[in-house]
């Protein structure tokens, strides 16, 4: 150790300050550059005494042992301080009086720089210079530099202070007092107790999850200098400052550090902050500590929570507490305690307030006429925003900023800010902090009066008046467009007028709500209008609700009649409603009616309409639009002018977007186009954009990004396409505005609550900023107005994310039979005229400088994904209604930008404690089941792509769950499969998991299994076509995975229509043979593949009609055909045969087959399948009722008595499932084996049956007659039956709900079999 | 961000305008133009449960009026 350095030579050797430590080390490893050398330069005017400066100036370094260490690392490596017994003064002169004036600053600053520039060698001592530059006769300048490890700050003015005393003395200090050592404070450090600084720290700032940053995602700081704006408080204000930290018992840091953090807390949106203060470190316990000079500073977080509610006084006096309990842990380094939060940098402010300013004007009368001018001095310090204080009789305040990231004008407004809330806390101590207002007047009249919406002076009124207006300007001109048909506004008038009288006669009368569930047809606009002629609103539900659901919204609505078309009646009929059910389209009475109108008094206020959300408590809520709010919307200045005369209706009836498409065409005498029922794609919206000569239209963001990837021309003849609902996407929108020159793309935001739009803004001249990040909102519509809020109710500056609250137009009058709900969202506008409401949306938005507001996320749990609304809190309501779950979390996750999917965590109930279900074989799978439970509860899109089963949720240090922390669900399971073997493969399995945002996806494993959906679907067929590979959405369903998706085309494929067809060929138990019903079709067992096990392999039987042109001639006939098939793939038993309906013969002939042949039968299914029963195969009406079958309006046959099958095939491809993939072939190849296949089964006669059968039965549309399973077939079967009853009719076996239902069944039933075996 | 309507640790008024429209508010708030406080300051449930209670009718005076009721 010391080599080098000779016994007399050494003083001493010391340990280092954990400050010094950190800094040793950075000199160590950034040896490139070390930023930690620091300046204080300054002039000196008057008469000099150089040689006496010197003098002083070595004497300084006498008496500072600590000013004369070195630093070294042991051969163990930890370090020291070596102290030499005396070094040379590192003194240098420099003459720049000979340079003209000019010149001289910039070359004595280039002289300045260049000693910062000389990096020291940190072994060798005095780790500092002084550099003493001659400018002029009279004129010095002192530039002092040195390595930060030695001293700070603090230390600055002492060591000035004292190096001019000593210049007085001309180096002597016999008078001056004893030194006190730097070793003293080391010493005193290694006494503190560590653990015990560690838990106060952790406590203090427990519960702070994210960095308090006003600059997130800054670059990392470049070489300038940081921009300065200062201030000096009036006299009055200091001293009202000071006096108000007296009666608080405070002190000025806590004022001042309250104050910081009230700022921060305005400029984050956050109520708890938490920001870098320098603390000088140095401990009042020990002696002399103040004149000490040495490094003691620390810079610690300071966590402020600036609680709207608390006055100015409760706060400061928690601050002064909770910083006071922290004063004796103030030694412990930023980095261990940043280490201690968990959450790395945890600021990116910093305060100073300056205790100890060494004070030139006090000392310059004792300097011989010297006089001190503060110059400039090098601080390594580089946040985007420093505060720094100076005390004095008028406080002097400095805010220094990164200029990359701040302007000087950003940063004098933040000082004006500051000032404010210091007037605040100076003189109101009472006052909340939630009411302290930090906006410019200016500021404050942009974001509440200027950036709002235009004032209009519009008169309130209704619907119907304005309707009958348009009726009488133009009768005969078009208003709707549905199925070819046009319907003039006199004839839209007589049939709502005599749908009206009868509405009211069966009980509708003023503000009635009246629940609707009508197939998309004109029908929705004539019973709308019909609706509010009685005086009621029209509450429409919608048709993604599973029955429970269904049955839920009916009974809120509570209205004396249900309004339904013919394609709804069945979804209705199992209801139990003690509504009347009108079938608008199917009900004798309506023709009789009167034609004119009922004449009943409409009031503005009255209800116009009643639209279900999403609700966080489990179920929907019902928000009520006035007549007011929908015809302030429809009449919106930005939606006149001709872009919204021609406007497709194609949203569901439920959704708020419904109210834009039906009345703003209507009430400007326009023409509502009404789309065909079913899902829209790009080539069927270009279709009918031109056909029916539309204007304008809404889409969701979802479809919108789809049509735009997919066919970004198909609006070109459109004046406007709006599109809303989630956050739009810059690139689909610069797309679609580039392929359509002359179409506006209108990004809409609003929601429900507030009547669908409450801004809209065209994105062509925004967009066109190539800079551009996002698709802006704009500004409101016509008299509707969004503050942007701060959780004090306040308004947030321009740049300041806040909560979005709406008001003025629009908002409707709560929610249905929810008050104190709607007292808690509609609640009171401290803006508007007096008594006026505001609703809050949850929203985080921001204003732009411009005024444009900009959004940015959701404050709460509610999510959109596909453009549908979602409270979690729903969707975890329906799980946990699931006997095995214990608790829930849902969340929305975005593991791939762009791809949102919903993903509930559970953790099962355990199965030790009573008699819940035990613990599925093959351990910790998911919970069996749930995806179906909860798909029974919920709409589709509600449905979770995946379930995690969890043992605990993790959890923050305040025991909430830490959402954020729950495990992004590994598909690696589902996605594991087997590696692709093909060139095709491979690139289709690359296709694959970019649509569905995984890593990778095995060739043989479903899509469908990997979480896609319909949409996903038609995501996966346009990137498959731009990668040059051929597929249509009908392949994606019927073939399913990349295996066979890459035999799509081949000369033999006729994937989906083969007689067996594979629907999961792996698993090494028996497999289960499903047989066809009459239409001839399995794919409505593809959905057992869910149910049953994975290890369970699943075909399907399917008629040969499809691949071939001659019908099978009987029950037998089929039976023996299949089992060649089966035979094929399963040469010896057991075997496992289902069917529904006809199905259900031939498998039951199957089995007597194999019995026959010495096989065994294990399960034999018969899905509501009746042998020897007079299906009047003759006489009936095959085709109405086969599309009543598969959810097709056979009223599309009804005129001529003809099937109008250019019409059917679009119904079909518009549907949700694979049925959207049939051809019209295919189709007519249905229905000749449906007309066939009924013949048979009234021609079967069956033999015995040795065995137990499993049967469902269809509950719904039974007569007396109708046979029963036992007495059906209990005469021909030695074995039991067992009968399980299904709540369904028979021709709605297959939808979701039964099919799990029977799943389960099966499932259970296998299981046994596999385990008797 | 903890939305001050939503601050389960929060205290609460109820207001009431002259339509007859209730109103949840933090009480540390400044009680706006054109309502009046109808109950004073309680936990949130407490309030709300005032509300359930109390507006029975959530159509506004003017419409009841004009309904003749």
């Amino acid at each position: 150790m010391g080599a080098g350095l000779s016994k007399s030579q050494l003083e001493d050797i010391l340990p280092l300050s954990p400050l010094q430590q950190g800094l040793f080390f950075h000199a160590l490893y950034d040896s490139e550059k070390d930023v930690y050398t620091a300046q204080i330069v300054f002039d000196l005017r008057g008469p000099l005494d150089v040689a006496a400066l010197r003098a002083g100036a070595a004497t300084l370094l006498r008496r500072h042992a600590n000013l004369r260490a070195g630093f070294r690392q042991r051969k163990e490596g930890s370090p020291v301080q070596v102290v030499h017994r005396e070094v040379r003064l590192p003194w240098n002169d420099a003459d720049l009086s000979a340079l003209p004036e000019a010149e001289r600053d910039a070359r004595a600053r280039d002289l300045a720089d260049a000693e910062r520039a000389r990096p020291f060698d940190m072994t060798r001592p005095p780790l500092l210079r002084f550099l003493l530059i001659r400018l002029a006769d009279g004129l010095h300048r002192m530039v002092f530099t040195n390595h930060h490890i030695l001293l700070d700050g603090w230390s600055t003015p002492v060591l000035q202070t004292e190096l001019f005393a000593l210049y007085l003395a001309k180096g002597d200090d016999t008078g001056m007092p004893r030194v006190a050592p730097y070793k003293n404070y080391l010493a005193w450090l290694a006494a503190q107790d560590r653990q015990a600084a560690e838990d106060a720290w952790r406590r203090s700032l427990d519960g702070v999850h994210e960095p308090t940053l006003v600059a997130p995602g800054a670059p990392e700081p470049g070489a300038e200098s940081p921009g300065r704006v200062r201030t000096r408080l009036t006299e009055d204000l200091t001293a009202a400052l000071s006096a108000r930290a007296r009666a608080q018992g405070v002190t000025l840091n806590t004022v001042l550090q309250l104050a910081w953090g009230t700022l921060l807390s305005r400029l984050t949106g956050s109520t708890d902050v938490v920001f870098g203060a320098a603390v000088s470190g140095r401990p009042p316990e020990l002696p002399g500590v103040e004149q000490m000079i040495g490094l003691f500073i620390n810079t610690l977080p300071i966590r402020v929570r600036v609680r709207p509610a608390d006055t100015v006084a409760e706060a400061l006096t928690r601050l002064q507490d909770e910083q006071a309990a922290l004063m004796p842990h103030h030694h412990l380094g930023l980095s261990d305690i940043q280490r201690l939060s968990g959450t790395g940098t945890l600021f990116d402010t910093m305060t100073v307030l300056e205790n100890y300013p060494f004070d030139p004007d006090a000392a310059g009368t004792a300097l011989g006429g010297l006089t001190l001018h503060d110059v400039d001095g090098y601080d390594a310090s580089h946040y985007p925003l420093t505060f720094a204080a100076v005390p004095g009789r008028g406080l002097s305040l400095r805010i220094d900023h990164r200029t990359d990231l701040f302007t000087e004008d950003d940063a004098r407004r933040l000082m004006r800010r500051f000032v404010r809330i210091l007037e605040a806390v100076a003189y109101r101590p009472d006052l909340p902090l939630g009411r302290i207002e930090v906006l410019d007047g200016d500021e404050r009249a942009c974001v509440l009066q200027e950036w709002q919406g235009p004032v209009t002076g519009r008169e309130t009124g209704t619907l119907t008046a304005r309707f009958a207006a348009r009726l009488a300007e133009t009768p005969d001109a078009t208003a709707v467009r549905a199925a070819g048909e046009s319907i003039s506004y006199a004839e839209l008038d007589r049939r709502a007028n005599r749908l009206a009288h009868r509405l009211a006669g069966l009980g509708v009368g003023r503000d009635t709500p009246v629940a609707v569930l009508l197939e998309r047809s004109a029908d929705t606009v004539v019973a709308s209008l019909a609706i509010l002629k009685a005086g009621g609103a029209y509450a429409p539900i919608h048709h993604g609700y599973p029955p429970e659901r269904l049955a839920w919204a009916v009974a809120e609505v509570a209205a004396p009649v249900l309004v339904v078309n013919t394609p709804m009646r069945d979804r209705v009929a199992a209801l139990g409603t003690s509504a009347r059910i009108l079938v608008v389209d199917d009900d004798p009475e309506i023709a009789a009616q009167p034609d004119t109108d009922p004449g009943v008094p409409c009031h503005p206020e009255q209800l116009a309409c009643v639209l279900f959300t999403s609700g966080s408590t489990g179920v929907p809520k019902g928000v009520m639009l006035r007549h007011r709010d929908a015809l302030d919307l429809a009449t919106d200045g930005r939606l006149r002018g001709g872009a919204h005369d021609r406007v497709l209706v194609h949203s569901p009836h439920a959704f708020d977007a419904s109210i834009y498409e039906v009345w703003t065409p209507l009430l400007h005498g326009g023409t509502a186009v009404v789309a065909p029922p079913g899902h829209l794609n790009g080539e069927a919206l270009e279709t009918i954009i031109a056909a029916e000569d539309l204007t304008g239209l809404f889409l969701t963001t979802t479809l919108f990004n789809l049509v735009a990837d997919e066919r970004p021309h198909a609006f070109a003849r459109l004046r406007e396409v709006l599109t809303g609902g989630e956050a739009g996407s810059p690139a689909a929108i610069r797309k679609v505005l580039a392929a359509c020159p002359d179409t506006e793309v209108g990004n809409v935001y609003g929601p429900t609550e507030a009547t669908t739009y409450t801004t809209i803004a065209g994105l062509r001249a925004p967009l066109a900023d190539p800079s551009e990040t996002s698709a802006v909102l704009g500004r409101p519509i016509d008299d509707m107005r969004v503050y942007v809020l701060d959780q004090g109710l306040r308004p947030v500056p321009p740049g300041v994310a806040g909560e979005a609250y709406i008001a003025g137009a629009g908002l409707g009058r709560g929610y249905l039979r929810r008050p104190a709900l709607t007292a808690g969202r509609y609640v009171a506008d401290p803006f508007g005229a007096p008594g006026d409401r505001m609703y809050r949306t949850g929203d985080l938005v921001r204003w732009r400088p411009d005024g444009t507001l900009e959004y940015l996320d959701r404050v709460d749990f509610q999510v959109k994904v596909r453009g549908f609304r979602i409270e979690l809190g729903e969707i975890e309501a329906a799980v946990a209604a699931h006997p095995a779950v214990a608790n829930v979390a849902v969340i929305a996750r975005e593991d791939t930008p762009g791809v949102k999917t919903l993903v509930a965590y559970v953790i099962a109930r355990d199965p030790a404690r009573g008699d819940d279900p035990p613990e599925p074989p093959g351990g910790k799978r998911g919970i069996e089941g749930l995806r179906d439970f909860v798909a029974a509860r919920v709409p589709e899109y509600m449905v979770p792509a995946a379930f995690v089963r969890l043992d605990t949720f993790p959890v923050g240090p305040t025991g909430k769950l830490d959402r954020r922390a729950l495990p992004a669900p590994d598909y690696g399971e589902a996605a594991a499969g087997r590696d692709p073997r093909t060139p095709e493969e491979e690139r289709l399995c690359a296709i694959v998991a970019g649509v569905l945002g995984l890593d990778r996806v095995g060739a043989d494993v479903s899509f469908f299994d990997l979480g896609g959906d319909s949409i996903a679907a038609l995501k996966l067929v346009t990137r498959a076509r731009q990668e040059g590979i051929e597929l249509t959405p009908r392949d994606v369903f019927t073939h399913q995975t990349v295996e066979a998706l890459t035999r799509v085309g081949e000369p033999e494929d006729r994937l989906g229509f083969e007689v067996l067809l594979p629907i999961r060929t792996s698993g090494t138990r028996p497999p289960v043979f499903f047989v066809h019903p009459a239409g001839g079709l399995a794919w409505g067992y593809l959905q057992f593949q869910r149910h049953l096990g994975p290890d369970q392999p699943i075909y399907g039987l399917q008629a040969r009609a499809f691949t071939r042109s001659d019908l099978p001639g009987s029950v037998a006939e089929m039976a023996e055909d299949y089992l060649e098939q089966v035979r094929a793939v399963r040469p010896s038993g057991p075997y496992h045969l289902a069917g529904w309906s006809l199905g259900g013969l031939v498998a039951y002939e199957m089995a007597v087959r194999l019995q026959a042949a010495g096989e065994r039968v294990g399960l034999l299914a018969l899905i509501d399948a009746y042998h020897g029963q007079d299906l009047e195969s003759e006489r009936r009406e095959i085709l109405p009722e086969l599309l009543e079958a598969i959810g097709v309006d056979a009223g599309m046959i009804a005129e001529d008595g003809n099937p109008d099958m250019a019409q059917i095939m679009a119904v079909l491809a518009a549907r949700d499932d694979a049925l959207a993939t049939l051809g019209e072939d295919d189709l007519v190849n249905v229905y000749r084996n449906y007309e066939n296949g009924l013949r048979q089964a009234e021609e079967y006669r069956p033999g015995r049956f040795r065995g137990d059968i499993v049967f469902f039965t269809a509950l719904q549309g039974r007569t007396a007659d109708s046979p029963t399973g036992r007495a059906n077939w209990g005469p021909l079967v030695e074995g039991e039956i067992e009968d399980y009853p299904l709540d369904i009719d028979h021709h709605l076996l297959m939808e979701p709900g039964p099919a799990a239902e029977m799943g389960a069944v099966l499932a259970a039933k296998l299981d046994k079999l596999q385990s008797t075996d | 961000m903890t939305n001050p309507f939503e601050d389960p640790d929060g205290t609460y008024l109820v207001l009431v305008n002259d339509e007859g429209q209730h109103s949840l508010w933090p009480s540390f708030a400044e009680v706006p133009a054109g309502w009046t406080v109808a109950k004073n300051e309680d936990t949130r449930q407490a309030c709300l449960d005032y509300i359930d209670e109390n507006w029975t009718d959530m159509r506004p005076k003017s419409l009841i009026e004009a309904m003749g009721e």
